[in-house]
């Protein structure tokens, strides 16, 4: 990931509320996934492994492209439209009908990230002080 | 004998409409499939379906809206 991994461990409960949250604010959305910084899938509608394995091309791909990480993907085709963003460690994929709004689609899911991240950080940072997991290593933060 | 002012209002707020309308027939009509990449530096970049890596990025999203399949009827 370009900005760096969130170290927190999302949880696979928080990112199918994120996926409800982000289908309920876009109505051309077809279909989505929300996948980690190791490209494992926390979430997705449909098959996962399917969503895995396409994300990572797809990711693949436009990194190449440009010689360095991309954080944002929209590619539109005649068929529908896909997006990807990468922010706090995190990846969504989305697939929607023709003529999204682009920066809506973008806005949803970089805030869906976002409120995700946060969300496990403050559930890590519980535990850190229940002491079921240990002190988080300096540096290691998403800042 | 001067028009009502509401007409006036209903006649612009029409025309508004239908020139909102037309623009996004043609911005339907004329709008080709497109590839773009954006960079955390704020750069972004667009690649044509010819290339190399508009050809992959087409394929690979191609996939992905395979998986994705038709909107679910509400």
């Amino acid at each position: 990931m370009p900005d760096g991994g969130a170290t927190e461990v999302v949880s696979g409960d928080a990112a199918e509320q994120a996926l409800a949250y982000l289908a309920e604010m876009s109505p051309d959305l077809r279909g989505a996934a929300i996948l980690d910084s190791a490209g494992a899938v926390l979430a997705a509608a449909g098959h996962p492994d399917r969503w895995r394995e396409d994300a990572a091309a797809l990711l693949d791909v436009a990194d190449r492209a440009g010689g360095e990480p991309v954080e944002q993907v929209h590619v539109a085709t005649e068929q529908g439209e896909v997006f990807v963003v990468r922010s706090a460690g995190l990846a969504a994929v989305a697939v929607t009908e023709r003529f999204a709004l682009a920066s809506l689609m973008f806005f949803d899911m970089r805030s869906v990230l976002r409120d995700l991240a946060a969300t496990a950080g403050r559930r890590d940072e519980n535990r850190r002080i229940s002491g079921e997991i240990g002190p988080s290593a300096p540096g290691s933060g998403e800042g | 004998m001067p028009t009502k002012p509401h007409r006036v209002l209903l006649d612009r707020v029409s025309g508004y409409a239908e020139e909102a309308a037309a623009f996004m027939r043609r911005r339907r009509v004329a709008r080709r499939p497109f590839a773009r990449l954006y960079y955390p530096n704020g750069r972004s970049s667009d690649h044509a379906a010819d290339s190399v890596a508009g050809g992959e990025l087409f394929v690979a999203a191609g996939r992905l809206i395979e998986v994705a399949g038709k909107k679910p009827k509400p």
